[in-house]
């Protein structure tokens, strides 16, 4: 961290938790991390489903259904803060200089991922549009938005998630005081 | 764009017996980055680097270099078959 002589109470308590040297353990190698953020994005998507559902009265279990969700999908987060060690949950004064310079290459690539999906969807929607007179009614605007508006939040957590490398052996003893 | 800057933390550090948490908490920075320093997939700032070299009373050049660092066995005793 560069600035720690500035930071809060609440920093030092976050910056404690998303160090906890236990939790490093699920997110250890690059499979596991792969197996979280796939997860996650599962868990998202039929969250952003579920939530929709019961915003247009869908069946009667579906808001059952977005509470089952909640809970693992904010373990599956959990994991993913833990692994990129607070990169994007932190504030910046509890980065040191690495850290906020892959913070801003994941904020980067997450908005040219972001980019490339609006663009397709655009694309696809022009196309289908004017080749195959496909005619989109005002009913799709909201989820469309919602669903562009979360994948807009969670993809630099993702793409963070994705990014980060092992650590070397000795280095999880060195953690713990050992070498 | 940035060049591959080389070092031998590691050796250095191994040599004064600190952990890299010791080190990282002297430096200011994540363990993890000394890590990734060591390894080479981070290139420190000259102000970072100037620190790691203060804190181990070095120059700088003794920790970090442009060209690959000869294995310090063959600077103290020389390489074999070539001449001091």
């Amino acid at each position: 961290m560069t600035t720690t002589t500035t930071a809060t109470r609440h920093d030092r308590r976050m910056y404690a938790i998303m160090n906890r040297p236990g939790a490093q353990a699920m997110s250890r190698t690059a499979a596991r991390r792969r197996g979280w953020v796939a997860a996650h994005i599962a868990l998202t998507a039929a969250g952003v489903a579920f939530w929709l559902g019961s915003v247009h009265a869908g069946p009667r279990w579906v808001p059952f259904g977005l509470l089952a969700v909640i809970v693992p999908w904010c373990v599956a987060m959990g994991v993913i803060n833990g692994a990129t060690r607070g990169l994007l949950q932190l504030r910046g004064r509890m980065l040191d200089e690495r850290q906020y310079a892959e913070r801003d290459r994941v904020r980067s690539l997450a908005h040219r991922i972001t980019l490339v999906l609006l663009f397709a969807g655009a694309a696809g929607a022009g196309t289908a549009t004017l080749l195959a007179g496909v005619r989109f009614d005002g009913g799709a605007l909201f989820p469309v938005l919602f669903a562009l508006l979360v994948t807009h939040w969670m993809l630099p957590s993702w793409v963070a998630c994705l990014r980060v490398r092992d650590d070397a052996p000795d280095e999880v003893l060195d953690t713990t005081g050992g070498h | 764009m940035s060049e591959q800057v080389h070092n031998r933390l590691a050796v250095v550090r191994a040599e004064r017996k600190v952990t890299r948490q010791a080190l990282a908490d002297a430096l200011g920075v994540h363990y993890q980055t000394i890590g990734y320093i060591e390894r080479g997939q981070y290139n420190p700032s000259l102000d970072l680097a100037l620190k790691a070299a203060r804190h181990f009373g070095l120059p700088v050049e003794a920790l970090f270099s442009l060209e690959p660092f000869q294995p310090l066995t063959d600077e103290v005793y020389g390489v074999p078959g070539r001449k001091q």
